[in-house]
Order: structure tokens, then sequence, then C-alpha cells
């Protein structure tokens, strides 16, 4: 730990090498350069393109196919040596596949680079400028080329280069929220005050920004030792755990292939026992590899993701990391921040207390007026305070700009008042031209008030008003009258303790509360031309009449309340964990619904009951708010059992360094956590957390880079419109899957029919790719587009160890039974083809390896034609475009009855989704174009069909239909019946 | 349990719909001529005997088990021809397609095996493989209604000039239009397909060369013989090396 924020100026002088005020020489500085480096943040260190792009050649299914490629190759090999006529096919079998994969791996990288510029787009700054003293000479230099020892010098709106050791300041306030989340300007000033140096106020640091006035400061930390740099290293040390939906889809991987491999090498011991040569063997198990392998899908699921992460940027949540689409969709529980993302992020007036009622003030985003009672005189009196009694002015050339966008230079207090009394009265401007000020007493914190003297609008009234602002019981102090319904009372003490009530209710409230008071000075000892002097105080400070109270509160923002309660009804936990006061967060938690109405924390049981804290029964409370400076004294066990016991709970006053203990408590109950963050040390917990969400607009870049998801207005809402979007993709890619999955069986069968009954073989290799890559690609991608079936933010978060992507139910619905139609109904219209060519099914068995053989030129048919090889050949291709047509037409019954799972179809609407019908006709339209485009070119073995085979497996397509209707019939009818528990999937 | 009942009835519908929907579909087609015959529009050629090694003869005509497949092959495929098993097909009218449409019961035309000449394996038992003039048959596929038109005779001829002497018979390799159409194995059941003979008769100084023969059918439009893709439409090449 440094201590240089215990040295004198003179003590750092000698340690660095340098002097206060001719700085180091440029010769000791570029040394000094040479040896510390750059004054830069080192970028967590990336993967080498070339290893990322590799990692998709081998990821997911790529492995299997690059195994079929090889075998294809290696047979290719053996059939050439041998001498065979056509051994060129498994040769472009093979490179077909090698295209397959180096494609699709192209593709994801494409896709993941894609998202990585989103990213970089964020770190991309301007680069910054320092005012350092060099040479003994003042020098604008880039940032990065301070080193330990330079004389740098800072004025208001400038980021602080590096840490600064501060010698010189001059009303100098830094915001340090970006580092420590206290959103608060800090003053600075050269003295030691504080044994921290992350305390002490004699430091400025690296990436903060000074608010007001000027400072100068001698570097002593520069680069990776500042202490963001610090903290930016520790959180590329916290590891990122994998997102839920690549758990998903690599368990889906391993099933699928398991299912491809355990069958292909089952087939090959049956094929080689039933005495196929080996090289046929290998073959059969190339084509085993590719009809189970469903090669499109997983570019599938890419697409689903980023067009649901396009739909979500639309609705302002940016997703940085594709996968974390559906991590927010399983989100369990929601760290979510206070000021900017519950709120609006600025003061606005909230109450109003006068003629002893307390009144409530309007305080959405776009109040354009205020429906509270203005009739009384004394709001008349209270309105003219507030209005004369504040310094903060708008702008100029805002006058277009609705009221609340415009900015104000001034406090955030005076900013709301000022704000206030614009959208009552009206030009606020003019009122104060009116009642010119003659002198002012600024705020300060020992009076803790504000006062100014004014003439009035009225020019019959020569007397001066004086009007005063403060904290509401200094300003009572001051007054010996109220003033009610216009006139002034006397104050006694039940009027007095009608104060202490409002200024309790409003401060319990968690609102900021100021006192209003005002005095017309006498006409005679106060002439217009006495001479105000604000030293001395020549004016009366005391018996004034008192007018009113305002409370102001960082408002939620209007959308909120609604959200969280959508998330209450989602299952998902909210937690608000803010730096702020335990009163107004909870109260800001209690309007938004983070502790719903009836809820109560231990200490209001206690408060109802009147007893201690400690015999309260801790169970009873559901609510919770929890101070930083408990949390930091307890022990895991004490974290969880909170996190377990209270379903409402509020973290207040905590630094961001908790919220990671938090999120790790969170986790440790199996929760997926989304937590919320802006600051540079929030992301360590932002990396930490299942899903990290950067602000975008108050966020900073570090807190940006950490998280995997940035939040464009910095609106709570958006993530629950996020996690509704991550919920109804987790759907759609299961119906995707399923969809793909189905036709496996009817790709696979083929071969095993073929293995097991040596007929002609029904379907090629390459018509497979086909269809996998062709004729489903556009409808698989469709079903994201799928509305939800029902309310899905009604239902609990998927449970991570049990609503598995692909559950047993979808494989084994999708494999054993419509795919088994599917293959049926394929097997249908491969036998029609050939038995109206005039070989009947019978004559077809066991036929292989004449059919097969060269030689044999005089195959003789059913009806006793004799066929030359090719003709057999040109027959047999006809028999692959009849089953691929087959297959096609029946994924169209399969795409629509994968919109729902459980609902009709009737109910779900066929022609909501128009990207489904989209996906209907590129389906036939690229079979179409297949089978009578390039049908002539036989190199894709497809050859022109007689049209009306399209039609054989028309009955089977609404046999599919209609069976799915009635499985999803019996779902609803029977809910956790037998038939629910096996057939829902 | 349940689960195994489900998938047995669930598994025993579809065979049920599966094998209706195939006896539907086989109840629509007709025994006795296939309902499409588009992927053949043009027949095959094939020879006998068929050598196991591709159409590549080998044979030392002093050697009788070097030949002695070939001939017996050539005799289990002239079988069919013999006149005993002939007896009830007619006598029909050289040069004329055989129109039985309205007829019922399809007769069968008689092929003689004389016209095979000295490749009818009458005369000479050994087919001429003895004296270094092999005969080779030549046989079109059978094809449902198939009408040649012209006068289709099949023509060989060997890339190599000068190595070869190509007989035919009947002469000039012509197949006779009376054979034709065929109507199918069930309606014309003693269907015998025409025969061409060709004899080659190698040069003695030719011997121990690899000759190459192709023959084609030629003179009828409707028969195609230079397809890209099928090597064996209406031609055949094969290889023959006779050693003495």
């Amino acid at each position: 730990i440094q201590d240089d924020h215990k040295l004198s100026a003179s003590e750092l002088e000698e340690k660095y090498g340098t002097s206060v005020n001719k700085g180091l020489s440029s010769a000791r500085a570029a040394e000094i350069l040479a040896r510390d480096g750059p004054n830069s943040l080192t970028p967590p260190k990336a993967t080498p393109e070339i290893v990322k792009f590799l990692k998709q050649m081998v990821g997911g299914f790529s492995i299997l196919l690059w195994i079929g490629a090889v075998f294809s190759w290696i047979s290719f090999g053996i059939q050439f040596a041998q001498g065979a006529e056509s051994p060129f096919d498994n040769l472009y079998l093979g490179v077909v596949l090698a295209v397959v994969v180096i494609l699709t791996g192209i593709f994801a990288y494409y896709q993941e680079a894609k998202s990585t510029n989103i990213m970089a787009s964020f770190s991309k700054m301007i680069p910054q400028q320092a005012l350092v003293i060099r040479d003994a000479e003042k020098k604008e230099l880039s940032a990065d080329q301070l080193v330990v020892g330079d004389i740098v010098e800072i004025k208001g709106g400038d980021r602080i280069p590096a840490d600064i050791r501060l010698i010189f300041t001059q009303g100098c306030k830094v915001d340090n929220s970006s580092l420590t989340g206290e959103s608060e300007p800090q003053s600075r000033s050269c003295d030691f005050t504080h044994e921290n140096p992350l305390e002490t106020k004699n430091v400025a640091f690296y990436s903060t920004t000074c608010v007001e006035g000027t400072a100068t400061g001698i570097v002593i930390n520069t680069g990776d030792r500042t202490i963001i740099g610090r903290i930016a290293s520790l959180a590329s040390g916290v590891g990122h755990e994998k997102t839920p939906i690549a758990i998903e889809i690599e368990h889906f991987v391993y099933l699928v292939a398991g299912v491809a491999i355990s069958i292909g090498v089952l087939f090959f011991i049956i094929s080689v026992s039933m005495r196929y040569k080996i090289l046929d063997s290998i073959i059969f198990l190339i084509g085993i590899i590719v009809a189970n392998v469903p090669e499109g899908l997983l570019a599938t699921v890419t697409v689903s993701l980023s067009l649901t992460a396009k739909r979500m940027a639309k609705k302002n949540c940016l997703v940085k990391n594709l996968e974390a689409v559906e991590t927010l969709g399983s989100t369990s529980i929601i760290c979510s921040d206070k000021t900017g993302t519950l709120t609006q992020n600025r003061m606005t007036v909230a109450h109003l207390w006068f003629d002893n009622q307390i009144y409530s003030a309007d305080t959405s985003e776009d109040q354009t007026t205020q429906p509270f009672d203005q009739s009384s005189p004394s709001w008349t009196a209270l309105s003219k305070i507030v209005t004369l009694c504040n310094r903060a002015e708008f702008r100029p050339g805002q006058e277009n700009l609705p009221i609340m966008k415009r900015v104000v230079v001034g406090d955030a207090s005076e900013t709301a008042l000022l704000k206030f009394a614009e959208v009552i009265l009206g030009n606020v401007m003019n009122i104060r031209e009116q009642n010119k000020k003659v002198a002012e007493i600024p705020f300060n914190s020992t009076n803790k008030f504000q006062l100014s003297i004014h003439e009035t609008d009225d020019p019959n009234d020569k007397r001066f008003l004086l009007v005063m602002k403060g904290a509401p019981e200094r300003i009572l102090e001051r007054c010996s009258t109220i003033m009610i319904n216009g006139k002034e009372e006397p104050l006694d003490s039940e009027k007095a303790a009608a104060f202490q009530t409002a200024y309790m209710e409003l401060g319990g409230m968690g609102e900021r509360v100021l006192g209003f008071c005002h005095l017309y000075l006498p006409e005679n000892e106060f002439p217009d031309t006495y001479p105000f002097d604000t030293d001395s105080m020549n004016f009366p400070t005391s018996n004034m009449c008192f007018v009113g109270l305002l409370s102001m509160i960082d408002p939620p923002r209007s959308t909120v309340p609604d959200a969280v309660s959508k998330c209450r009804s989602a299952g998902i936990k909210v937690i608000m964990v803010t730096g702020d006061h335990p009163i107004t967060a909870k109260a800001i938690a209690k309007s938004v619904g983070i502790i719903s109405a009836t809820s109560e924390t231990v200490e209001d049981i206690a408060k109802r009951l009147n007893i201690p804290v400690e015999q309260v029964n801790r169970r009873e409370a559901t609510a919770a708010v929890i101070n930083g400076m408990e949390l930091k004294d307890m022990s895991l066990q004490q974290l969880d059992e909170i996190l377990c016991n209270h379903s409402e709970i509020v973290f207040a006053r905590t630094s961001p360094q908790q919220k990671l203990i938090i999120v790790e408590g969170c986790q440790r109950q199996g929760a997926v956590v989304a937590v919320t963050g802006d600051g540079v040390n929030d992301s360590p917990a932002l990396k930490k957390a299942d899903i990290g969400i950067a602000m975008g607009i108050a966020g900073s870049d570090a807190a940006k880079n950490a998280a995997d998801m940035v939040l464009l207005d910095d609106n709570f809402a958006s993530i629950v419109t996020g996690v509704e979007e991550g919920r109804l993709i987790f759907d759609n890619l299961k119906k995707t899957i399923a969809y793909t999955l189905t036709k496996n069986i009817a790709e696979l069968c083929p071969f095993l029919i073929y293995i097991i009954t040596s007929i002609p073989m029904p379907i090629g290799t390459i018509t497979i790719l086909f269809i996998d890559l062709g004729t489903d690609i556009i409808p698989s991608v469709a079903l994201a587009y799928e509305k939800a079936e029902s309310d899905i933010m009604n239902r609990r978060p998927r449970n991570k160890m049990k609503d598995r992507l692909v559950n047993e139910q979808l494989a084994v619905y999708s494999y054993l039974q419509i795919g088994i139609i599917q293959s049926v109904g394929a097997f249908i219209t491969y036998f029609t083809v050939y038995a109206e060519q005039g070989f009947l099914p019978s004559t077809l068995l066991g036929v292989r390896v004449n059919w097969e053989n060269n030689a044999i030129n005089d195959f003789e048919d059913s009806y006793g034609q004799e066929w030359t090889k090719y003709q057999r050949m040109y027959l047999q291709w006809t028999g692959y475009t009849a089953f691929f047509v087959s297959i096609t037409i029946q994924q169209v019954a399969d795409l629509i009855i994968r919109k729902t799972r459980r609902n009709s179809i009737f109910q779900q609407g066929l022609f909501r989704n128009k990207v489904i019908w989209v996906g209907i006709f590129s389906q036939i339209g690229i079979a179409l174009i297949l089978t009578y485009g390039l049908g002539h070119a036989t190199a894709l073995n497809f050859t022109p069909l007689r049209f009306q085979y399209w039609f054989v497996a028309v009955p089977f397509a609404i046999l599919i239909w209609a069976y799915d209707e009635v499985r999803k019939l019996f779902i609803r009818r029977y809910p956790g019946s037998w038939w629910d528990k096996n057939m829902y999937y | 349990g349940l689960i195994l009942l489900f998938y047995l009835v669930f598994y025993g519908f579809l065979a049920a719909l599966f094998t209706f929907t195939m006896w539907v579909m086989l109840q629509t087609l007709s025994s006795d001529i296939p309902k499409y015959r588009d992927r053949i529009s043009s027949p095959g050629l094939i020879i006998s005997p068929k050598p196991d090694t591709a159409l590549e003869f080998y044979f030392n005509k002093s050697d009788a088990q070097s030949y002695a497949e070939y001939i017996s092959t050539l005799r289990k495929f002239l079988e069919s021809y013999d006149d005993s098993k002939q007896s009830q097909n007619i006598n029909c009218t050289p040069g004329r397609i055989f129109d039985q449409n309205d007829v019922a019961v399809k007769k069968a035309c008689r092929f003689n095996l004389s016209e095979l000449g000295q490749c009818s394996g009458k005369e000479d038992k050994t087919f001429g493989y003895s004296k270094g003039t092999p005969c080779v048959l030549v046989k079109m596929n059978r094809i449902i209604g198939l009408k040649p038109e012209g006068e289709p005779h099949i023509h060989c001829a060997s890339k190599e000039e000068g190595m070869v002497e190509i007989s035919y018979f009947p002469p000039e390799g012509l197949i006779d239009l009376m054979y034709f159409p065929y109507y199918g194995k069930s309606l014309h059941a003693h269907y015998l397909q025409p025969l061409v003979a060709v004899q080659l008769a190698i040069n003695s100084n030719s011997t121990k060369e690899e000759i190459t023969i192709e023959c084609k059918i030629l003179g009828s439009p409707n028969l195609k013989n230079e397809d890209d893709r099928d090597k064996f439409l209406g031609r055949i090449a094969f290889k023959v090396q006779m050693t003495e």
C-alpha cells in the first residue's frame, strides 16, 4: 500500500525527483516512460483470431463431419487404388462435408466477430489530453505519455489522467462514482485526511472526473498500477462461467453425437457381420453420420439468437454475447442498482407541506402540469420562495425542449425546484427578473440555509422580500409565525408539533426535505437604498414566517413498478443493491414494489409489536433491508440464510465490492443471477454474474467491457422485456431443434433398411445434405419468430438442472414418433416410384449386390424388362428425389406442428407468424428448383420427378398434423397424466 | 409397461397403415405392364458369354479348358432357344412388326437357332473357340412395347484395323422386326429375344494382342446408341485376346 498521501509536497518532490514548479525534464520523463510503459490500461488478453477460428472448425458437430470427410477420402483412396469405376463420388462427398464444416465454421466465427465488434465500439475512446508541466513549461500531452512524477493541472470537466496526489486545489470536486459508486461529488483538498488512500481527500483517481474547481498534483501511479488498473485486472481474474444455453447446446450435441456414433458403430458391426465389405461398411458409416448430424442446426441456433439479439437491441438491450440472450431468460435473481436503473436519476419534488397538509406532486418523467391544489395563498407565497431563493438556471436556447429535458446549471435539489416551479408557474426567469435580487447568501454547510433578498414585483409595495430555504429544523428555529391559508399565525407548540409530524413523515419516505420561510422587511427600516451587506448580515434572519416544506426524491421510473411486478409473477427475485441510505432505499423499494405493500422487515415488526428487534421471529419477515455495515460482519452462512429466507431484499449502503459477495451468495443458491452495474468497480460483480448488465448512459467503459449486455436506456424495465425475449427464444429453440431432429430419422431409416434388407439405396448422402442445409434452414429459423404460447412471464424461471433444452420427451417424440411416421411416408413414395417403373416391392428386397453391379446390364424387373446399370442408377436417383420430396412435404407438416407445444395450432393462429410461411414457401421453392431446375444435372443426384409423387406423402403429412393435435389435446385435457409426462417436451 | 404398450399400438398402427397404403398402391398397378416405361425408352445391349473379368475374353484356342466356361455359358444361354422349347411358338412374317394388341393370348415368334449359323453350337460344339473364330452373342434388352423403326441391325467394329474379320448371323446382324413388340412377362411368357451372333475371325498374326470390339445397334432412329453416360445403351464394347 502506498503512503504518498501521507507525504508532504517537498517529500514527494524528493521521492519522484520532480519539482512542483518546473516538473520533470523531458529526458527524465522519457526514461521513466521507457521503464513504466505508457499510462494506459492493458486491454484484457484477447484470444488470437486464428485460435478462435480453429475452435469454430472443431466445435460442435464439426468433429463428426470431419470424421465423415476423412472416411470418404480413405474410401476414395482405396477405391481409386483398386481402380473401381466411380471412386470420385466419395472424393466429392468428402469435399462437400469439409466445405460444410468450413462454411458453418466461418459463419459461426463471423457471428462471433460481429458481436465482438459491438464491444470494440465501446472501448474506442477519444485520446485524452493532459496539461503537464515539463521543463518548466506547460504542455498539452496525450494522457498515455504521463509518467510518475509529472505535475499535472486539472480543471472542472476533465477526466483525471492518472492517480494524482494533489498539492494545490481550489474548490475542487471530483465524481468518484465510477470507482466507488457514490454519486455525490466529493471535495478534494491537499490535506491528508484518512489513513486509507482510497478515502483521503488529497488523492484523485485515474478515470474519475473533476466536476468543478481546479487542482494541481503529482502523478503517483500510471497505467495498470492505478487503482482502477488494479480493479480491472481483478475483474479479468474473475472467471466467466459457461452460459446456460452453451451448456444446453453442449448437452444436445453430446446427445445427438452419441446417437450418431452408437447407431453408426452398431450398423458398422452389423454390416461387417452381414459380410459386407469393410469399405462398404465405412461408406454406410459415413451415411449414418451425415444422416444423424443436423448440419445446419448450430448455424440456425446462432441466427435465431442473433435475431433475438436484434429484437432486444430495439428494446434497448444491447447484447454483446449472443448466448447471453437466453441467459437473461433463465435469470432467477436480478440484483439491480437503484440510482438511474430503478429511478430516474434526478431529484424531483415529490411532496409539499403547507396549510398543515401534505400534497403529492407528480414525479413522472414527462410531467407538464402538477395536479395538486394550488388555490391556497400559502402556495403562492411558497412558490415565490421556491422561485426566488434558487440559483439554478436553465442553459439558454432550450425553449423548445420539454421542461424536464432541459439542462440546468446548478445542483440537484435546486434543479429539481427550478423545474418544479417552471412546470407550475411558467417562465421562472421572468419572475426572477421582476423580483430583482439585491442580496444573497448561498447555501453552505455551516448555516445550512440559503437566503436572498428581492424587490417585489408589485410597484405599490416598496418592501423588500427576504426568502430563505434550508434544513427544516434550522428554518423553523428562525420563525415565529407560520402561514396558514395565506394568513400569518403565531407558531405555537401545536403547530410546531404538526410540522414535526409532517417532517418525520416526509423524511420517513426517504425524501430530502427542505423548509421555506419568508419575511417582508418593513419599508421604514429598509428603504430602497438600504445597503444590504451579506457579511455583516445587517438584516433580520429570525422571527420569520414559516411557509412550508418541500421534499424531493430521485423518483422511480414510471415503468419500473410494472416491470417489478412482472418479475414477481415470472418468479424472478429482484434484489436492490445500492450505496444509498437504507431509508431512501427502502422507500424506493416500496414504491416500485421490490418490497411489496404488505410485507414487513424485522424492524417493522418490532416497531408494530413494540418489542426489541432481537425478539422478532426472523422467519415472519418477508422483507429485509440489509446495511452494508451489517453485511461486512456477516458470515457466508448468515448471508445465505438471508438470501434464502427473505423474498424481498434491499442491500443499502453497500460498496460495489460487496456486490460481488452478494452475487456469489445468490449463485450458491443455484440461481441464475443478473447484475446491473455502472461503475468500474462493479466489473468484478458484472463478470461474476451469469449475466452482467452495464448501463449504457451512466456506465463506465470498464463496466461495459465486463458486462454481457448493455442497457441503452439504463431502464430496469428494459431488462424485463429482455427476460421475456430470452424465455421466448428458449421455447422457440426447443421447437427449432425438435423440427430439425425429426427428419434425421427419415434420413437415417433408409440407411438402416438398405443395410438390412438390401433394397436399392433410398436416399443419397448428398441429398441429405440438401435437406439439412437447403430446404430446412429457413423454416427452422422461422420458428424463432413464433409468438409465445401463453404468458411466459407467468411461469417460474427454468430450472437449470431439470428443464433441459433437449429433454428425453423431445428426443423420443421427434425420433420415435414423428420421425417414424415421416420415414413411413417417404418409403411409401419410394416404393411407389419403383413399382410404377416396373420394380414391385417384392422384387426389390435383397437385390442390392446385383443392382449395384456395374457388369450387370440386363437386370430384369418385375415385368420382364431389362435394365442397364445406368438406367437403374437413374431410377435410383429418381428414388432419392422422391424420398427427398416426401421428407420436404412432411417437414412442412412438421414445421406447422412445431409452432406450438401445448396449444392447438388454431389457438396459436396459422397465419400470425408470417415468417413461417416464408419458410414453407422457401422449402417448397428450393425443392422445386432442385428437382426441376438442377434435375438435369445428374451430378447432384436429382431427377425431374413426376408431379404426382409430390402428393404421395401428403396423407402422412396430414397424419402428422392430426396426430400432434391429438397429442396436444390430451396434454391440455389431462395435465399431469401419463400422456402429459411422456408427450410434452 | 404402459410405454411399451403405447409403442406396440403406435407401431402396429403404422405398420398396418403402411401395409394398407402399399396394398392400395399395388392395386392401382397392372400386373401386365408397368405404369411408366420412360426410364427405359431405349434398350441396352449385352453379350453372351459374359466373362467375369469386365467383358474381356482371354483364351487359348488349343487349350479347351481356357474357354470351357464360355462354351457352357453359351449352351446354357441357348437352352431356351432349343426347338423343343419353342414348340408353342409360331412362325411370324419376317420384316414386320407383330402387333397383337387385340389378342388376349400373345404368341411368341419362333427364333430358329439355325439363324445363328456357325454360332448356333450345332455344327461346332466349341462355338468357334477351338478354331480361333470365337462367337459372341449380342442381345438387345427386353422393353415392353418397344417397336424399333427402320431396319435395326448389329454392327461391330474393331478399333484396331485389320486384326479381325467379323461376320454376323443372321446376315448383316439383322434384328427382325417380327419379334417386336414385347408384351411383358405375364402376357408374353414364351417370348424369345432375337439374337445376333458375331463371329470374330482373328488374324493369325494378331494373336496375343488385345482387340477391342465395339458393337452398336444401327439402322433404327428410335434406338439410341450414343449416350454419354450410359455405355451400354444400344452399344457394348468388349476385348478379346487369343493365344495359341
